[in-house]
């Protein structure tokens, strides 16, 4: 090759990489984030996040494995595309008593599992007794706790009964602290005021006394004492409570059975769950990946091996076909299920992928055709958000900061709203692009008719003025800036996991209390699982991180963080704010029970154990070809009506509609 | 000769049951757990999985339970947060898929590198020399998680020739990108290497003799100077087919590609202790093995070593 080819071929090789780096700003004109080619057949490629950690829906809590569990198993509900509400799936109604403390499901009878056995409510009774065993671990097992006694068989705790008389001893004769009975645990007489005489949804009138069985009857007594089945905790109970100890002397325990949850199969096709408390969020919950209905046989068959694709056995829309891990798990439409003629895709492959710039790229060349919530990085947003196929809306989860309340100076109410006052958070928004300041701990806009409670507003002034009434007076310098000199600083710390968005978040946080209160807060970035493990311990000073998804479409999802002390991570526990919501649960008319959550909701903002940041977003990409796919808050698919479109006049040219339909 | 590889092979299995020992009580050191989320687990929950997996243990029963399992019967045990996979059933998938992209990156590696090489030492101070040796100092100093995404911006972002990432099989186009990101580092040194070994062959004696006899240039090159020059070369791919064999973190990463790697990164972020003991011990046991064929191929190479 002569001299003059060789530079010729450099030139070549540079034009190369220039016409490639062009090609993807003039890519900027077009309408859609790469290209816009259905798949050839009528299969939906989609990147849910990570690899699942297991196909058993009892296993994991994660949303990535939420999503293929949806198009695995069905529950007694199914989230709404748009709304996430509840919708019937293989209960074909259902009714609820007047408290909302007890439902009756009525299941089709066309419902079955993939290998063609049908599912009846003693399948549902078994999958949610063993969603609960201990041998499970499940870590979802929590959301099963409203039910009777689930909580009690799960930590596997014991009741206490009179050897004699045969009586068991009752819970609110101890303590003062358990709330009033609801409906479903007082006395059945008389019948008509437990259930509504009026028609249910589907205009067939039910009473309870219909089926009033033995187990009804006992669910329908008061709830009883159980104390811990483990010696040496139950030891500790009895010598903080001398009454009880007293009580308990002579007595037999007798552990807590799965057999004495609150879930009956009255008849084949009926069920009926009671609660220990009214929870009008109930029917939402049971959408939930906990739920849903698995095969005993098969389960009891291969023990852990039974979700292996030799051995699994499912009960939703699509069935395993091929799962390799780390690389893709194919589900096609399974012809055993009730719904079949609904389920428009052939199959859907699940790419297991976590990188966010590899999983665009993967979308850009068009190998897939939608990706999961978050994925576009912020640095691209710029670009993204302004193509059509880019989905966007709001987010039933909120970011917020956890405030280690045990320790001074952060102790002090007035110094811990200080810290919340100097942070401009419409400012952080902007510059987030994405997401909406949030003032209140619940996401804004998401439950409809919510009067959702106002924090403080950005206000430095009043910060300051804040921490000098603490006790750490902020004096302006020369300059127009700020110091605290008395404030402790190396008593408060920001800490976050390593990840560049929260990396921004914890800077944007130090420069703003920086500025507006002359505190400078060390930042201390931490893997991820140490961060959880130092955070959950409080072993941190001051700020730390916090996120939180609904797991059902309440309030009442985000108010129960702080529903139990030991758990949220701030330390903070307040008896009056755990009453309000006991209060508002028990509230019957829907209205009336917001109320006093948003009432609850501005007690605990007044507190202050945390600083709300902001309501996150929903936001992704998904090809105009793929319809039925909606950004709802949840990130929550039901799978069976996502469909290829062909005809290009029918895409999505932007975000559908959410509104019903 | 038997004797040496038998007295290699008995030093291996001590080194290989400290290398568990250390990984153990470095899993056992890290805070944090395979189960830990964004709320905190109520408590009886929490003590439900540990013993679930056996973590309420003392230490010694786990530590025994772990060893005993891996020397009774070669089994590293369950994956904790994959449920019910077993960790040599992992290790059996991801292996095919890492070992498959290693050796083609060695293969390419080894003869992009050589001929590179071995041109620019003929051609020495020629275009072609500066040529070679400019794209090996690149390739040396630009790391693969720059390349590949440069690869991926040019190849498949704007050309849509060739798949960005994920496995396709094998053989299958997705490959092309991962073996070339993962072999230029290799590339570049072999290139290098080759060069100054070469230089150094032609400028000696013998090769003027070959020369000086008659010989054609081709038989000189081939017969006589490439295996002399390339005695450096030998030296540097043992261990480096070891490193490409047991799974390359970054460029499977970048590729999404299902290999050990990939789980290897996986499993220490989740806390997976089975599965980041038995890929540690895989690896481990890797890199002995091939260092064992270094040294083999050396004493077969120089009688010398075999006394030592």
């Amino acid at each position: 090759m002569s001299k003059q080819k060789q530079i010729g071929m450099l030139f070549l090789l540079a034009s190369i990489a220039f016409a490639a780096l062009s090609c993807s700003v003039a890519a900027n004109k077009e309408p859609f984030f790469g290209k816009t080619v259905p798949p050839e057949r009528n299969i939906f490629r989609y990147v849910t996040g990570d690899e699942p950690e297991s196909l058993d829906p009892a296993i994991s809590n994660g949303q990535p494995e939420a999503r293929i569990y949806m198009a695995l198993y069905d529950g007694l509900v199914e989230y709404d595309a748009k709304t996430l509400e509840p919708r019937p799936a293989l209960a074909e109604r259902w009714q609820g008593n007047n408290d909302s403390s007890e439902f009756k499901f009525f299941l089709r009878h066309n419902g079955r599992f993939s290998n063609g056995d049908p599912i009846d409510a003693r399948d549902f009774v078994y999958s949610f007794r063993r969603a609960l065993a201990k041998e499970t671990a499940s870590r979802n097992a929590y959301l099963a706790y409203y039910i009777k006694y689930a909580q009690a068989f799960n930590e596997q705790r014991v009741f206490v009964r009179d050897p004699q008389t045969g009586q068991f001893l009752i819970a609110k004769d101890f303590d003062d602290q358990t709330p009033p009975e609801p409906l479903a645990g007082t006395p059945l007489e008389p019948f008509k005021e437990e259930y509504p005489a009026a028609a249910d949804q589907a205009g067939v009138g039910h009473y309870a006394n219909e089926h009033n069985t033995e187990f009804h009857k006992q669910m329908h007594t008061p709830l009883r004492l159980t104390l811990p089945g483990d010696a040496k905790a139950r030891n500790k109970a009895l010598d903080a409570n001398p009454k009880l100890k007293a009580a308990v002397e002579g007595k037999e325990l007798v552990p807590v059975k799965a057999e004495d949850i609150g879930i009956e199969a009255i008849d084949e096709y009926t069920l009926r769950i009671s609660l220990v408390q009214a929870a009008p969020f109930f029917t939402g919950l049971l959408a939930h990946q906990v739920f849903r209905v698995v095969p005993r046989n098969v389960v009891e068959k291969y023990g852990s091996q039974w979700t292996q694709p030799q051995n699994i056995v499912t009960s939703g829309p699509f069935k395993v076909k091929t799962w390799r891990p780390y690389d893709k798990l194919v589900v096609e439409r399974d012809p055993m299920n009730w719904d079949v003629a609904s389920v428009k895709l052939d199959e859907i492959h699940f790419y297991p992928m976590s990188d966010n710039p590899t999983i665009m790229n993967l979308y850009k060349v068009g190998e897939i055709d939608a990706v999961l919530n978050h994925t576009v990085p912020n640095a691209w947003l710029e670009v993204v958000r302004t193509k059509q196929d880019y989905m966007d809306g709001p987010e039933a989860a909120i970011n917020y900061l956890l405030i280690n309340t045990l320790h001074p100076p952060m102790n002090d109410v007035r110094v811990r709203k200080a810290f919340n006052y100097a942070i401009d958070k419409p400012a952080w928004s902007k510059w987030r692009k994405v997401t909406k300041p949030l003032t209140a701990f619940t996401p804004e806009g998401i439950f409809p008719g919510y009067p959702q409670p106002k924090g403080d507003q950005f206000n430095p002034e009043e910060g300051r003025r804040l921490l000098g009434e603490a006790g750490y007076p902020v004096i302006q310098k020369p300059d127009g800036s700020f110091s605290c000199p008395k404030f402790p600083v190396d008593q408060v710390e920001f800490i976050y996991n390593t990840q560049e968005s929260t990396k921004a978040m914890a800077e944007f946080m130090q420069a703003q209390w920086k500025q507006n209160l002359g505190i400078t807060v060390t930042l201390r970035n931490m893997e991820w699982r140490t961060f959880l493990n130092v955070r959950s311990r409080m072993e941190y000073k001051g700020f730390a991180r916090g996120a939180w998804g609904a797991d059902y479409m309440d309030p009442f999802t985000f108010l129960s963080l702080f529903y139990t002390g030991g758990e949220n991570g701030t330390g903070w526990l307040d008896p009056k704010y755990v009453t309000m919501l006991d209060d508002a649960n028990r509230m019957l008319d829907p209205k009336k029970r917001y109320e006093l959550l948003a009432q609850a909701e501005k007690y605990l903002i007044d507190a202050q154990p945390m600083i709300p940041i902001d309501t996150a977003a929903v936001n992704f990409v998904k090809k105009p070809y793929v319809k039925g796919m909606y950004p709802n808050a949840g990130s929550l698919y039901p799978w069976k009506y996502v469909y290829i479109e062909r005809d290009p006049s029918k895409w999505d040219y932007g975000t559908p509609s959410m509104t019903a339909d | 000769m038997l004797r040496f590889i038998v007295r290699r092979l008995l030093v291996t299995i001590p080194t290989i049951l400290i290398v568990i020992t250390i990984t153990w009580g470095l899993i056992k050191l890290a805070p944090g757990n395979f189960y830990s989320g964004e709320k905190r687990l109520p408590p009886a929950i929490e003590k439900a999985i540990r013993e679930k997996y056996g973590l309420d243990k003392p230490w010694y029963q786990q530590y025994g339970k772990t060893l005993w399992g891996i020397i009774r019967h070669g089994d590293f045990g369950t994956s904790l947060r994959y449920e019910g996979q077993s960790v040599n059933a992992i290790i059996r998938r991801s292996l095919p898929v890492s070992a498959a992209i290693g050796i083609l990156a060695y293969l390419l590696a080894l003869i992009g590198g050589i001929t590179a090489g071995s041109i620019a030492a003929l051609k020495q101070n020629s275009r072609w020399d500066y040529m070679s040796m400019t794209l090996a100092m690149l390739g040396i100093s630009v790391p693969n998680f720059v390349l590949g995404p440069i690869l991926v911006l040019v190849f498949s972002l704007s050309l849509y020739w060739l798949p960005p990432s994920r496995w396709g099989g094998f053989p299958s186009r997705n490959l092309i990108l991962p073996v070339i990101t993962l072999s230029a580092i290799y590339m570049a040194y072999i290139a290098r290497l080759a060069r100054a070994g070469m230089l150094e062959v032609l400028r000696s004696d013998y090769i003027r003799t070959a020369r000086a006899k008659g010989l054609s240039e081709k038989d000189v090159l081939i017969k006589h100077a490439l295996r002399g020059g390339l005695m450096p070369v030998v030296s540097y791919t043992g261990p480096a087919l070891a490193f490409l064999l047991t799974g390359t973190v970054v460029v499977e990463r970048i590729f999404a590609l299902p290999g050990l790697g990939n789980y290897f990164i996986q499993a220490s972020l989740n806390r997976d202790e089975p599965l980041i003991i038995g890929i540690v011990a895989f690896i481990a046991i890797t890199l002995l093995l091939m260092n064992l064929l270094v040294d083999i191929a050396y004493a077969y190479l120089d009688p010398r070593v075999r006394y030592h």
